[in-house]
Order: structure tokens, then sequence, then C-alpha cells
């Protein structure tokens, strides 16, 4: 589903070079929930931004779907973000000025090949199984953390996405908030076989992990199927 | 950009300036309707007073169209004549003389030097609203002999002394005193005031009026003879048509409209109002520019993650865009009605309490085309306020927005 072939990412600053990603090579499967551990600056949120289309690469390849994302317009990067892609913040970001609903619904606007009753029928779903149907006409700022990541993994779902990218999405939640977010998670890959790359430097969150990929200074130190991976 | 681009688009416009700071969105619509009504306003002034004086000369010196002695000639004669061929032209409603002399008036121990109008009341009435200025009495007839209508100023105030006045007068004449009229030329005669006016036109105000029949007494060319003959104009037909038919059918007199003759007199005025409407309307337009655009570069710039994020999740520059562009849009439209909303209740307050100078009254003078055109000049100066800035954040790319 994803191969990714000698990633690099370079840094210049002035003179210095920081090489965020030092040749990446790695291949992700249809299905999976894989989490990118590693210490801060070891490269995980930028491996993720890479592989999410928020940034390009100094050099290497990507490919999703078998689609050569370098070849892409700037155009065709935001179409292939709106139709295959969704992304789960660390800070939730979801637009203030907007409700629930409409937050959750906003990428699903957009699509063409969603009607006006699809999109709000998705969206009522997704809301519904998240357990925030009932908050809908909310605004962010009336909910708590752990709902507003609800609503973000709401909205980053709603278009049934190839791949969800989560980055570090439990950062600015506490441990119970942090279990219902990745139990979601969880919930979402086995019944909807969604392909989940999640960024987390916290080592409790492995034990939901089908396979998990370490970086150390850009560099994949490790990568391996996680035996207790089917989360507790 | 398709149907659901700017549905999106609009939707997160409409919701920002619901859900965002409202006193922001309140203080850029009163600028914006501020603006416009700055861009309206002195320029519609000055229309007004440009209306106001050219109506008062129509009504009280030249009518809609003059014949005044040709060159060479003092006065336009074989009066009879000539008022019959004009009376009878198609488009024209009246035409009547006027016959001016110089003259000292005296009541009691006042003097005043003051010009005498002889007039034909009764045509003069279809020419010109002066009978329906009479403050006291009442207005000339044609058989009238012996008595003058005089103008408010020259009647002057009983209870204003004489060196506190501003305008020489003669000191209260009241409807019914007898005044002395010397012409000058050794005829002088005693009339009684039978009416006093205010036309509000100093010209018409500082004088009196007699008929031509007591005129020809005191200067016998006044029988057949003229200064100028004013006329009035059928509704309907243009001033132009009516000068056209004069000169075609024989009137060898010159014959001028109004509009020839307040291009002469009053085009160096107007072409200084016209400069200070352009620069009243350039400084409205940069102050708009300028509020508008650093307002929606604040947003922007407020907004720089929010944007990153939007265009992370999928949603296209374009719409990020036109959402600052809608913002603007809405905006920009209801400062204009705010503005139009003040510029016309300031239209009707002076309509009916007009702004009066001893020469002239004026009321704001506005056209719709007035209105559409400055409502449209200030809509685009709004859209390039807006759409810059919006233009120049959607291009950032995402990391250096989700950064701010």
């Amino acid at each position: 589903m994803i191969e990714i072939t000698d990633l690099k990412k370079i840094y210049r600053m002035g003179t210095v070079e920081v090489r965020a990603l030092d040749g990446i090579t790695l291949d992700i499967e249809k299905g999976e929930f894989l989490g990118i551990m590693g210490a801060s600056g070891s490269g995980k949120t930028t491996l993720l931004h890479m592989l999410g289309l928020l940034d390009e690469p100094t050099s290497g390849r990507i490919v999703i779907d078998g689609t050569d994302i370098a070849t892409l317009t700037d155009y065709e990067r935001t179409m292939f973000r709106l139709y295959k892609l969704g992304y789960v913040f660390q800070d939730y970001a979801l637009v203030p000025d907007l409700t629930v609903m409409e937050n959750v619904s906003l990428t699903a606007m957009l699509r063409k090949d969603r009607t006006e009753h699809q999109y709000h029928e998705a969206s009522t779903d997704i809301l519904d199984r998240i357990g925030l149907l009932d908050r809908q006409d909310h605004l962010p700022r009336e909910l708590s953390g752990g709902q507003q990541q609800r609503v973000s993994i709401a909205r980053a779902i709603v278009n049934k996405p190839d791949i969800l990218f989560a980055d570090e999405p439990c950062a600015n939640l506490d441990s119970e908030n942090s279990r219902m977010v990745l139990d979601l998670f969880k919930e979402i890959n086995e019944e909807m076989h969604q392909t989940i790359v999640m960024v987390s430097h916290e080592s409790w969150h492995q034990e939901y992990f089908h396979r998990i990929v370490r970086l150390r200074d850009g560099k994949v130190v490790s990568d391996g199927v996680n035996d207790k991976g089917s989360g507790t | 950009m398709g149907k659901k681009e700017l549905k999106v688009a609009f939707l997160l416009a409409l919701r920002s300036l619901q859900r965002g700071s409202r006193s922001s969105v309140l203080l850029t619509i009163l600028i914006i309707g501020m603006c416009f009504t700055n861009m309206i306003f002195l320029p519609a002034l000055f229309n007004g007073i440009g209306q106001s004086i050219t109506q008062q000369v129509v009504d009280y010196e030249i009518g809609n169209v003059l014949v005044s002695p040709k060159s060479g000639d003092q006065y336009v004669s074989d009066l009879g004549a000539t008022l019959d061929l004009i009376n009878g032209m198609p488009g024209v409603e009246r035409a009547t003389p006027h016959f001016s002399k110089g003259a000292t008036l005296k009541y009691r121990k006042r003097v005043l030097g003051a010009t005498v109008r002889a007039i034909r009341p009764n045509d003069e009435k279809l020419v010109s609203p002066l009978y329906t200025k009479m403050v006291a009495g009442s207005y000339l007839g044609d058989a009238d002999t012996g008595e003058a209508i005089i103008g408010k100023p020259v009647a002057g105030d009983a209870s204003v002394k004489e060196e506190d006045e501003f305008q020489s007068s003669l000191g209260g004449v009241r409807v019914g005193d007898s005044i002395s009229i010397d012409y000058g030329n050794g005829y002088v005669k005693d009339y009684r005031v039978k009416g006093i006016f205010y036309t509000g036109w100093t010209q018409s105000d500082s004088a009196v009026y007699v008929s031509y029949t007591d005129m020809a007494l005191a200067d016998p060319k006044a029988t057949d003879n003229a200064d100028y003959i004013t006329v009035k104009v059928k509704p309907g037909y243009s001033e132009k048509f009516v000068k056209d038919e004069l000169l075609q059918y024989g009137v060898t007199q010159k014959v001028q409209t109004t509009a020839d003759l307040l291009a002469k007199s009053m085009g160096r005025a107007l072409q200084s109002f016209a400069i200070i409407n352009m620069v009243s309307l350039i400084v409205g337009i940069i102050i708009t520019t300028v509020v508008l655009f650093i307002v929606i570069t604040i947003k922007t710039i407020n907004s720089r993650r929010q944007i990153g994020i939007l265009k992370a999740i999928g949603v296209d520059k374009e719409v990020i865009m036109h959402n600052y562009g809608f913002q603007v849009i809405i905006m920009a439209v209801l400062g204009i009605i705010f503005g139009l909303i003040i510029t016309l209740s300031m239209a009707a307050y002076l309509s009916a309490h007009p702004i009066v100078t001893p020469e002239w009254s004026a009321t704001l003078y506005l056209t719709p085309w007035d209105l559409v055109q400055n409502s449209l000049i200030l809509f685009a100066a709004s859209l390039v306020a807006g759409y810059v800035p919006a233009y120049q954040v959607s291009r950032e790319d995402i990391q250096s927005a989700m950064r701010a």
C-alpha cells in the first residue's frame, strides 16, 4: 500500500545540515495499525508529514497505492489528501468557528462523489459511533480535550480514507481519554480494516500496534511485528 | 472552482463572521459605511449646491432659455412682436421680458441704492415662482400702477439699528407703506409697497419689482424694449430644442440655454467641485482599501495554523482564499448598506432642513447612479483589499503555516 524507498529529509540552517530522515526504506501493508515510535527528534513526525503529503522529501521515493507522490501537482496533492488520506493532529486542530457536525462534514462536503444527503448521513453515523451525536451543534471549545480528539478522528475517517495518519493523538490527553482514543483507533482498524499509521512516544501505546517501527536520528533502528498488538 | 468548493468557502466565511470577533466585524462594517458616506456626502452636497444655484438662476434670473440683445444692441427691441413669435413656438410655456434700472430708494430717513426690475406680472407667474415667495402682502397685477413689491432684505427690520445691519435696508418697510424711487433721470415717484417677498436668491431679494406699465413712465424705452426675455420651456421639451426652434424661426437676438450660460459662469466652480469630489473619492477608497487589507491580513496571520490544517485535511487553497474573499464581500455589502442608510437618512434630513447661506440653500443631490457607482467602486476596492492578503496566505506551504 505504501512503499518508501531511501527517504531523506535534510534541513539546512545556514551552514548546518540537519538530517531529519536519513534513508528510510519501509513498506506498509493495507489494514495495518503501524506505530512509529522513537525519542523526541528521531524523525517520527517528519516521516508522518512526508507520508501525509504535508511536506516534500529532499530525496527518495514514496509510492501510495501505486501513485508516486513526487509526480503530483500541488492541486493533485490536495485532492490526494482529500480522497485518500485522513489526518489526526496532536492538538485536535478543529476549526473553532464550526460546530462539531460542520467540522466532521467539512471535507466530505468537498468531495464530488458525495451528495449532501450522503455526507450528512456519513457524518451522523460517525458522530453516533464516537458517542458525540448529541453534541453535534456544539462548538469545539465547549467540548473536553478527549471529546475534541474524537471529533478530530471522526473528521479524519468520515471520507473512509485509504490511510489514516495520527500524529501523537494522545499527547494532550489524560490516560483515560488516551485509552478511549486508542480503543477507537483499534475498533476502526478492526471493523473497517482501516490502515492506520500513528506516531507515539508513549511506550504503553505499543500494545495497540500490529507493527512497530522505531526511529533514531532519522533512521529505522527496528521494524517488527508486535506480538501484543491485539490491544488489551 | 465548483459549486461545492464555493459552498464550503462561504460556510467558512459565514461562520468566521458569525462566531469570530464580532466587535472587529462590526468595526469593519462601520468603517466601510463611513467611507461610503464620506465618498458620497461631499460630492452630493456640492451637486446640491450646484443644483440649488442653477435652480435659483433659472427661477429668478434667466429661465430655461434667455433671449438677450444681439451684439452691439442695448435692448431686445420690437418687444411685442418678439414675444408673440417666441410664445408661438412649440415647447415654449411662456416668455416674459425684464427691464431693469438702477435707482435710489427712500423711506423716511433711509436711502438705499437698488435695482428696479420691470416685469409683466401675469406672464412672470408662468415663468418664475416669485409670486409664491411673498412673505407679506400680495404679488403685483398687470394693471397695477404706483405699486411695487420689494425683497425682504430691502424692506429691512425696524428692530435692527442701521449701524447693526449686515446688509443696508430701508429699515423696516411694511406692506402699505410708501417708498420713493428716484430713477436718476429726473423721474421720481412714490410707490405703495404691495408685498414683500423672500426667495433666498440674493440678486432677486435685493431688487424692487414694478410693472412694465410703471417702468414705461420712468423710462419710455421700456415701452417696446427689454434688457432680456426669459423663456420657460414646457415639460417634455429640451432647452436645446427650444433654442434651436427660436433661432430657426427668426429670433434674431442672442439665444442661450441655461446650460450655455452656466457653463461659462459656473464652469470654474464646477471644475473646483469636481477636483474636491475626486480627492474625497480617492481618500475614501484608499482608507477602505487599507482598513480592509489590514483587517484581512490580521485575520489571516492569526489563522495561519488553521489555514495549514485546512490544507492538510484536503481543503484546496482556492477554497481558503475565497473564504476570506467571501468575508470581505459580506462585510463590504453590509458596510455599503449601512453607508446607504446613513447617506439616505442624511439626505432626508437635509431635504427637510436644507443648509442655508445668504447665497444659496442646498440639500444633498443624489441620483441612483451616484449610489450604484460609488457602491461598485467601494465593492471593487474591498475585493482587492481582501483578496490580496487571502491570496498570499493561501499560497503558503503547509509546514510553514502549521508551524505559525
